[in-house]
């Protein structure tokens, strides 16, 4: 197993654990990441607003270095992973658009012939690795750990693009989650948005999904909420504070990345996982598996 | 609690189907064999006059177009619920007026050019392209169902949000070439417009026309933007982003943060902006560098935006300023 590894912007920087972790978490089970680190940002859909070919340009610049590496793309990003794929589904679907693409693209030297595969490491964990032998893997089981399994949007929709799991009823990161020897909740918001689009533009309307999604994730009885976004994560982490504040309430839901909780899971301490990374600590939950 | 008084509620009932029975058949059994009491809205029974839209097993759907059978495999079980974010008048039924007042308010009817003879021949119809009517195709087959604009994560945070099915009719006219000067773009650029959409794809997704509600709100952003409809926060939102990758090939959340909310609101972000520094999570723009390609980025932009004039223009213009 072999990838071409783009973490995106934000685990570059903000959510540097998540990134630094996700590489631990792959040595250990044997997975290849091959860091895309002359890959551009992939617009993150705002891109898309102000001009959808320029959008597709980029993308396609993404793929391009990709098809040279000769692996498929995996990304942690969910948002990352729904502007790739969706790029990735138009360009390979109008072959007029992708000539289109491929004479702006020339320009630059390169070339697209439309042959990669964008992934999200928690479906290649699942596809490809596999839980089976993923739970032989798991040196400390999460026993009585309490998980709010949480999607968000972007893993999910839109299921036209190179989707995985149904967006009506998703089960991955629950099988994720009890592979890992952990209990899952239900988590009633757990397919709905954390509002990270709109937090710098209509920040009232955005905290107040943060403090929904928080406060639906705490009454599931959930320890923790495991996500697979890192722009999520910033939401429900970094902004639970101001979420509190609106509701009038104390939250205190630590959310871990998925790698944490894998790595969790794999022995790797919680020193080495960064936890102290949280603005909303998980020491309480996660202290009595790590050493 | 409703306007009525009494908690929401729900009754099971016991239906013999077969193959092919759908939710509406079902409806219709229960009220003719068990409860007339039971209210819902239907007429055409064939998803084309959009009355029907109920919630079902949690995602709002056509009752009509949505059979029982494979519903019960995924879920085990069928609830039916009224849409979310409009008030119940009863049972299946929801008062649509909040949601008629928005589409009223983006004038749904064309104001066309007062005279365009490039589009009209010479007995005055207007003749109009395969490629230009495709624009706003997809747009054009909303049957105003409501199931956007249940699923919606902005309007279930906030009720004054315009929505996706109104908004899908905006770009209906706006995206119509012999859409006229209107006030209408600038209209949904406002609060509660187009730049709230928190870009969760609920109504894409749900839509069971495969209207693509999103596209359109992405393609009123790109128009608002390329007609100069820039003094908000999503603008600038999008620029920050547009600037900072033609610069580095990345994007640089400190720089977004503060063009977005400009000098005065960026203070308010100070104090979260300590505690983020305090994890080892301060966006310093010093931390992001700049890619190796970034001259391949470069070529990229501008051979787009040559393609596009009027972005080459408005850019252009913004780095006079």
């Amino acid at each position: 197993m072999r990838y071409a590894y783009y973490p995106g912007c934000a685990s570059q920087v903000i959510t540097k654990e998540y990134s630094t972790t996700t590489k631990k978490v792959c040595q250990i089970l044997g997975i290849g990441l091959e860091e895309m680190k002359d890959a551009n940002c992939c617009g993150a859909g705002l891109m898309t607003d102000y001009n959808y070919e320029l959008s597709l340009a980029l993308n396609a610049r993404i793929f391009a270095q990709a098809e040279k590496m000769s692996l498929d793309i995996i990304t942690i990003c969910s948002t990352c992973f729904m502007v790739m794929s969706r790029a990735n589904r138009d360009l390979k679907e109008k072959p007029e658009l992708l000539e289109k693409i491929n004479n702006v693209l020339k320009k630059a030297g390169l070339r697209y012939s439309g042959n990669v595969r964008v992934k999200h490491f928690l479906f290649a964990l699942i596809e490809d690795y596999g839980l089976k032998k993923l739970k032989k893997m798991v040196k400390k089981p999460l026993k009585d750990m309490k998980v709010a399994p949480y999607y968000g949007c972007h893993i999910l929709r839109p299921s036209y693009a190179e989707g995985f799991d149904d967006p009506e009823k998703p089960s991955s990161l629950e099988r994720l989650i009890e592979a890992l020897g952990a209990d899952v909740t239900h988590n009633e918001g757990k397919t709905k948005c954390c509002g990270f689009q709109i937090v710098l533009v209509t920040q009232t309307t955005a905290v107040d999904m943060i403090g929904k999604r928080l406060k639906e994730a705490k009454d599931s009885g959930a320890q923790c909420i495991v996500s697979p976004c890192p722009l999520c994560h910033i939401s429900l982490d970094s902004y639970q504070g101001e979420a509190e504040k609106r509701t009038h309430q104390k939250l205190g839901v630590p959310v871990l990345h998925l790698s944490q909780l894998v790595g969790l899971a794999l022995g790797i301490s919680a020193n080495e996982l960064e936890f102290s990374r949280h603005l909303v600590s998980p020491e309480a939950v996660i202290m009595r598996f790590s050493d | 609690m409703g306007s009525s008084g009494y908690e929401p509620f729900l009754q099971a009932y016991d239906v013999n189907i077969s193959a092919g029975t759908t939710v509406l058949d079902a409806l219709h059994k229960i009220k003719d064999e068990q409860d007339g009491t039971l209210s819902f809205r239907r007429s055409c029974r064939s998803a084309i006059c959009g009355s029907c839209a109920v919630k079902i097993n949690g995602t709002p759907k056509l009752a009509c177009k949505t059979q029982v059978i494979p519903e019960f495999e995924k879920h085990s079980t069928v609830i039916i619920e009224s849409l979310s974010s409009l008030p119940v008048i009863k049972d299946l039924v929801v008062d649509f007026d909040a949601f008629w007042h928005k589409i009223h308010k983006i004038e749904p009817y064309l104001n066309p050019k007062e005279d365009d003879k490039d589009l009209k021949d010479k007995d005055g119809w207007w003749i109009i392209k395969k490629e230009d009517a495709l624009k706003t195709d997809d747009a054009s087959n909303c049957i105003a169902c409501g199931c956007c604009y249940s699923s919606c994560n902005t309007m279930d945070a906030d009720r004054e949000f315009l929505g996706p099915a109104a908004l899908t009719k905006a770009w209906r006219f706006i995206g119509d070439i012999r859409e006229g000067k209107t006030r209408r773009l600038s209209k949904i650029s406002d609060e509660h417009g187009i730049w709230s959409c928190s870009r969760c794809i609920e109504c894409t997704e749900v839509c069971p026309k495969d209207v693509r509600p999103l596209t359109a709100i992405e393609n009123l952003r790109s128009e608002a933007i390329k007609k100069g409809i820039t003094d908000n926060a999503g603008v600038r939102h999008v620029e920050a982003m547009v600037d900072s990758v033609r610069k580095t090939g990345k994007l640089d959340e400190a720089a977004m943060t503060f063009r977005t909310l400009g000098f005065m609101r960026s203070i308010g972000m100070i104090p979260l902006g300590l505690k983020m520094e305090l994890h080892g999570k301060m966006p310093l723009p010093s931390l992001f560098g700049t890619i190796e390609g970034i001259d391949e980025v470069k070529k990229i932009y501008d051979e787009i935006e040559k393609e596009n004039l009027s972005l080459h223009a408005i850019n252009r213009e913004r780095e006079e300023k």
